[in-house]
């Protein structure tokens, strides 16, 4: 059959959409990293002295280690000396107060992404903070959140207005001796989200971060802290895109999640960091650090990832359930091609009574991306009848491409209940043909597969994340074939 | 509106169809009979311009223009409709959601405007009825875990929605209890009309107790061996394909 | 001395005896033992960092000062042999005592001309160019292993099978690999050479047993060669005593369209650790690879498989199922790989686990790596316990709960169990599973 090929051809060369590159004056500091540029980084910051002593901490121990090797993973080593890290718009020395005194071109940027920064985004009932590189530059729907006593704002901010806060949670779910690239960011990072929902609050609205690397080489840092107290629920979106370039730009982000009793939060991701050309060259290496604990009993923290993006991704969003009856749950859908790596999954660690975890995973491979689910399951001694099951299956477009699955399995209790289950297979010809002899294109066809393959994890989507998710896939697989 | 000479089609080199003759006009029934590994399912196949065979031979004209030169795709919105022996299962995939998006891939086609979602839900539940398809399966993926029957039902029913100018039914009967070749067969009869033209596939005359030829064809290694009417349907049953493929009775 | 010292120290040791093997007037074979000692020099003793040993410590190994074990002396247990060997199933049988041949013990009567059953030594001079054809030179691991080359290193004697093409042999073979361990702590290395030429079948029956209280390990390596349109059937049991150790590698090449049939049966043993690697030669391949193990006290069993697919149209099941008890410790790590030119792959790999215990301890990891597209490959594991509602079920039919436990034990080894198709291999390993599970220890 033909399909394929010609579909390869086209969808290998289908270019990135959000490939603009924005002019603004920055604030950067020079390439290289040392204890200076640290201080650098916390002075600029106004940081309190325990800040600054955790970075400090946090980067003696960053240079003991190595960077990791992995079996799956093509990639040119890292020069840390060469990365720029911190960039900020220089507008904002002069600090913005509310969305008129934001550079223009930078709000241009945010519509090109179609991000709900604006007014008919509001009626939507959107509370988005936008980080631009490495700064917070606005925040939207405070007063709304205040008064429900939702805090939501930048790390800086809430490192200088709620230091009790930050500092009572930061780390204590990635301690900075975590890995190579969170012990980085704990010594380097600039800014981020801060959200916190009090005990019993329903947080009122969706909150919404887009992440966005502009500067050319650039790290970036972001430190995301998440903490709902007992009986709160709060559901919060990240979308991230990147301006096309030649070098290799590092993201390394650390997210944090802490549900006490009753709580739950759900975290929903779409990520689309350019990921280099059709060579391999370019990209997005996307070394990210997320968990969250289940810290309450009955808490629950869901992860729901849409990855299209990036020329490495790196991600393992994990769960600690270590509250009774706490549930955890993974829903991903990756997507390869070109030269793209994905290196994604979970881990789930049961440590209560009565904890479950659902992992659903779906990879797809066309071109020649590689995709591999990487994932772990423990049943901790005290986990008396955890439970989890997990479901990866993976679709392959071409026959250039890869997929695999790594699942491990851990039990140390005899009355768990684990469940792994993996398929792959690829669009079948039987099926085009069906769809076909019913009057549809093959393009038609296989996105409508493609769809139906990824719906469990669309299905976790809040609404309009999930139309703008089925949309980018669309435009990811454009020309996937005929 | 079809015409099928002296047509020859291979799979993997192997020679199938080896010089097939027909012609079906509007409103025409032909049931298209013989044993197993006769051809039938391929005749079917190359009509629909399934990909994997060769056409080595021979020409298919529909309409006036050459059939073999159209994708799959562009048959099924001219008026060529299958209806498989083995309808796919499309898991994930939602069946209003792909009724739709067939239907008004063909209407664009007919130049008709695309029927908006209360106008396509109501046409659905109407022909669901006249298949009495369950309107569960509506909300179901395509095909996954129905039964045999409601595969078979669901088939009709795309074939009621589509209007096809020219229905191939490749052996619906087989795997049917009677009831659901009844149901089967009365969605088909539905659609005669002097417009439409129908070639039915099967391996055993039961079906065209249900729905009745205008002529009947044997099929024996690729080539069409005897044509008569539905009497030579009945002969058959009767003797078996032996007593016209000399070989034993299959 | 610390750790890292000491291991080393232990490592040299392994390697420096055994400089005086015999065949050394076999060019040939001197420089594969060299190679491999080369090759040695440059590996490190496995460790926890390593992907492969992430779950399988050694420590239980160095613990002890190995020694080459000298060729055995003939003294049987009183008992004989008896408990070790099928009832008389008119097999042919071949007896190895610490990795030598006993040919008093053997009987392969009624042999077909041309088929070679017998020791890998004594056939170096009958059979000599097959064994230098395929020995050590047709299968070359993905990866250097140490204790792969430890054993290559120190080739000398083991089971050799040569089935020529197109014979059926009319019985299995029968073979007991039985390790005396009356005194020092002895290190045991036979190499075993299976040869089934083009269109020729066999069964294989192999055990490992043990005698004796001492501990040993045993550093085995086979390599099977299912040539085009062969078959075989490959029962392999290790059923040691508490105080061994063991390490087998199975290397397994199949020709086109040929059929591999293997049944692995862990039951004892200390320490013990199978690495099967399986790959194809040609199209259209089928390979059929099962298993069972049992572990209780302070057992531990790993199972490593490595299926590649690297031909076109070849097909593979990997079935594998464990009972886990007392404190026992069980790792599984499966893999099948699908190359880029392997389209039309047809892979499954199931590996389901039983915990009855609350100090049993399990750790999978079925993996799938796939770089073609037309392939239809799925893995699927479970952990669990045995069901409540089941037990209540069969306690309600007046069984009581132990004999209740015990029966949906079998039952859930009963998948593997069925595998074994010669009756009397059969009731022979379900009485085995009945004991190690359920006897007092």
């Amino acid at each position: 059959m033909t399909v394929m090929p010609q579909g390869i051809e086209k969808l290998v060369n289908s270019s990135y959409e959000f490939g603009f590159f924005t002019k603004i004056d920055a604030d950067t500091v020079p390439p290289g990293i040392d204890e200076e540029v640290i201080r650098l980084i916390s002075a600029k910051k106004q940081e309190p002295q325990w800040m600054l002593d955790y970075r400090l901490k946090a980067f003696a121990h960053w240079q003991t280690m190595t960077g990791p090797a992995w079996a799956h993973l093509k990639l040119a080593p890292i020069d840390y000396q060469a990365i720029s890290y911190y960039s900020a718009p220089k507008t904002q020395a002069d600090g913005p107060k509310s969305l008129d005194e934001i550079d223009p071109q930078l709000l241009d940027t945010y519509n090109k992404l179609g991000i709900p920064l604006e007014e008919q985004k509001a009626l939507a009932g959107i509370a988005v903070d936008a980080v631009f590189d490495s700064v917070s530059v606005a925040t939207t729907f405070r007063k709304k959140l205040h008064e429900a006593g939702v805090i939501f704002c930048s790390m800086s901010e809430a490192i200088r207005e709620y230091p009790d806060l930050v500092q009572q949670h930061l780390g204590s779910v990635v301690p900075f001796k975590d890995n190579f690239f969170a012990c980085l960011n704990a010594a380097v990072f600039t800014d981020g989200t801060f959200v916190y929902i009090p005990e019993g609050v329903r947080c009122p609205m969706e909150l919404s971060t887009y992440f966005r690397i502009n500067e050319a080489k650039t790290g970036q840092f972001e430190r995301t802290l998440i903490v709902a107290e007992k009986g709160s629920y709060v559901s919060y979106l990240e979308g991230c895109t990147a301006p096309m370039r030649d070098e290799n730009q590092l993201h390394a982000a650390v997210v944090e999640l802490i549900a006490m009793d009753d709580a739950r939060i759900k975290y929903s991701t779409v990520q689309n960091w350019y990921p280099g050309d059709k060579n391999g060259r370019g990209g997005i290496y996307n070394f990210v650090t997320k968990r969250g604990e289940c810290r309450g009993d009955r808490s629950r923290i869901s992860w729901t990832q849409v990855e299209t993006g990036s020329a490495i991704t790196w991600k393992y969003p994990s769960c600690i359930l270590r509250g009774n009856d706490s549930a955890g749950e993974f829903y991903s859908v990756a997507v390869t091609r070109g030269k793209q790596q994905a290196d994604t999954g979970t881990k789930m660690i049961h440590l209560g009574r009565n904890t479950t975890s659902t992992i659903v995973s779906k990879g797809i491979s066309a071109g020649e991306g590689q995709n591999t689910y990487r994932g772990l399951v423990r049943m901790s001694p005290r986990a008396e009848n955890g439970r989890n099951h997990t479901q990866c299956d993976s679709l392959l477009i071409g026959d250039q491409c890869g997929a695999h699955t790594f699942p491990y399995i851990e039990v140390r209790n005899p009355s768990a209940n684990v469940e792994h289950e993996a398929t792959t297979s690829k669009i079948s010809e039987d099926q085009l043909f069906y769809c076909r002899q019913r009057g549809l294109s093959e393009e038609d066809a296989v996105s409508m597969i493609v769809n139906g393959f990824c719906k469990e994890v669309f299905n976790q989507l809040p609404m309009e994340f999930a139309v703008e998710a089925q949309k980018l896939l669309s435009v990811t697989l454009e020309g996937a074939v005929g | 509106m079809l015409q099928i000479t002296d047509l020859h089609a291979a799979i993997d080199n192997k020679p199938i169809l080896q010089g097939l003759n027909l012609t079906v006009n509007a409103g025409e029934v032909h049931a298209i009979m013989g044993p197993n590994a006769s051809g039938k399912s391929t005749l079917a196949h190359v009509l629909a311009g399934k990909d994997g065979y060769d056409v080595t031979q021979g020409s298919v004209i529909y309409n006036g223009q050459n059939l073999l030169e159209l994708a799959a795709e562009e048959r099924a919105r001219q008026g060529i409709f299958l209806a498989m022996q083995y309808p796919v299962e499309l898991p994930g995939v939602n069946n209003m959601v792909f009724l739709r998006e067939s239907l008004n891939a063909i209407r664009r086609a007919r130049g008709e405007s695309e029927l908006d979602a209360v106008a396509f839900l109501r046409l659905v539940k109407e022909k669901a009825k006249l298949v009495h398809l369950d309107e569960k399966l509506l909300k179901r993926s395509v095909n996954t875990g129905f039964s045999g029957g409601e595969k078979k039902r669901n088939e009709i029913l795309q074939m009621a929605l589509l209007e096809p100018t020219l229905a191939i039914l490749d052996e619906t009967d087989s795997g049917l209890d009677i009831d659901a070749l009844r149901v089967v067969a009365e969605g088909v009869n539905a659609l005669r009309n002097p417009q439409r033209a129908m070639i039915v596939v099967t391996h055993y005359q039961r079906l065209l107790d249900y729905i009745e030829p205008d002529y009947v064809h044997v099929l024996a290694n690729g080539k069409i061996i005897r044509s008569g009417t539905k009497q030579l349907a009945r002969e058959l049953e009767a003797k078996g394909y032996g007593w016209i493929t000399g070989g034993a009775a299959a | 001395m610390n750790l890292a010292e000491s291991n080393r120290q232990w490592l040299h040791n392994l390697i420096t005896q055994g400089q005086h093997l015999p065949g050394q007037q076999l060019d040939w074979l001197n420089q594969t033992r060299q190679t491999a000692r080369q090759l040695m020099a440059s590996l490190e003793l496995p460790h926890r960092k390593q992907e492969a040993w992430r779950y399988t410590s050694i420590e239980r190994l160095t613990k002890y000062n190995f020694l080459h074990a000298p060729e055995n002396d003939g003294t049987l247990p009183d008992t004989g042999i008896g408990e070790w060997i099928l009832p008389d199933n008119g097999s042919y049988r071949l007896v190895f005592i610490n990795g030598h041949c006993a040919p008093r013990l053997c009987d392969i009567r009624g042999l077909p001309r041309n088929v070679a059953i017998g020791c890998l030594r004594a056939s170096m001079s009958t059979d000599g160019e097959v064994i230098q054809h395929y020995l050590s030179k047709q299968f070359v691991p993905s990866s250097p292993d140490l204790f792969t080359a430890l054993n290559t290193a120190n080739i000398d004697d083991g089971l050799f099978v040569h089935i020529p093409k197109n014979v059926t042999l009319d019985k299995p073979v029968e073979v007991l690999h039985l390790n005396l361990a009356r005194d020092s702590e002895l290190l045991i290395l036979p190499r075993h050479l299976v040869v089934i030429e083009a269109g020729a079948s066999a069964t294989l029956i192999e055990r490992y047993a043990s005698h004796g209280s001492h501990a040993y390990f045993s550093n085995n390596v086979s390599e099977v060669f299912v040539n085009d349109n062969a078959r075989l059937s490959h029962y392999r049991i290790q059923d040691e005593s508490s105080q061994s150790h063991h390490l087998g590698r199975v290397n397994i090449l199949q020709g086109a369209d040929s059929n591999y049939k293997g049944v692995y049966l862990a039951l004892g043993g200390s320490w013990s650790r199978c690495e099967i690697d399986a790959r194809f030669a040609g199209k259209g391949a089928h390979c059929d690879i099962n298993g069972l193990y049992t572990v209780h006290d302070k057992q531990l069993t790993d199972f490593h498989l490595n299926v590649l697919h690297n031909q076109t149209h070849c097909s593979s099941r990997e079935n594998f199922r464990g009972i886990i008890a007392g404190s026992g410790r069980a790792v599984f790590d499966g893999r099948i790989v699908v190359d880029k030119q392997a389209q039309k792959t047809d892979a499954q790999l199931t590996n389901k686990n039983l915990l009855l215990s609350h100090d049993a301890e399990v750790d999978t990891k079925p993996q799938l790596e796939i770089y073609a597209d037309d392939v239809k490959c799925s893995h699927g594991t479970t952990v669990g316990q045995i069901d409540p509602k089941q037990v209540f079920y069969l306690r309600s039919r007046g069984i009581d709960e132990a004999m209740a436990r015990k029966m949906l034990c079998l039952g859930f080894a009963e998948e593997i169990l069925e595998q074994l198709e010669l009756p009397e291999v059969r009731s022979f390993v379900e009485n085995r599973v009945q004991d190690t599970l359920f006897a007092p220890h």
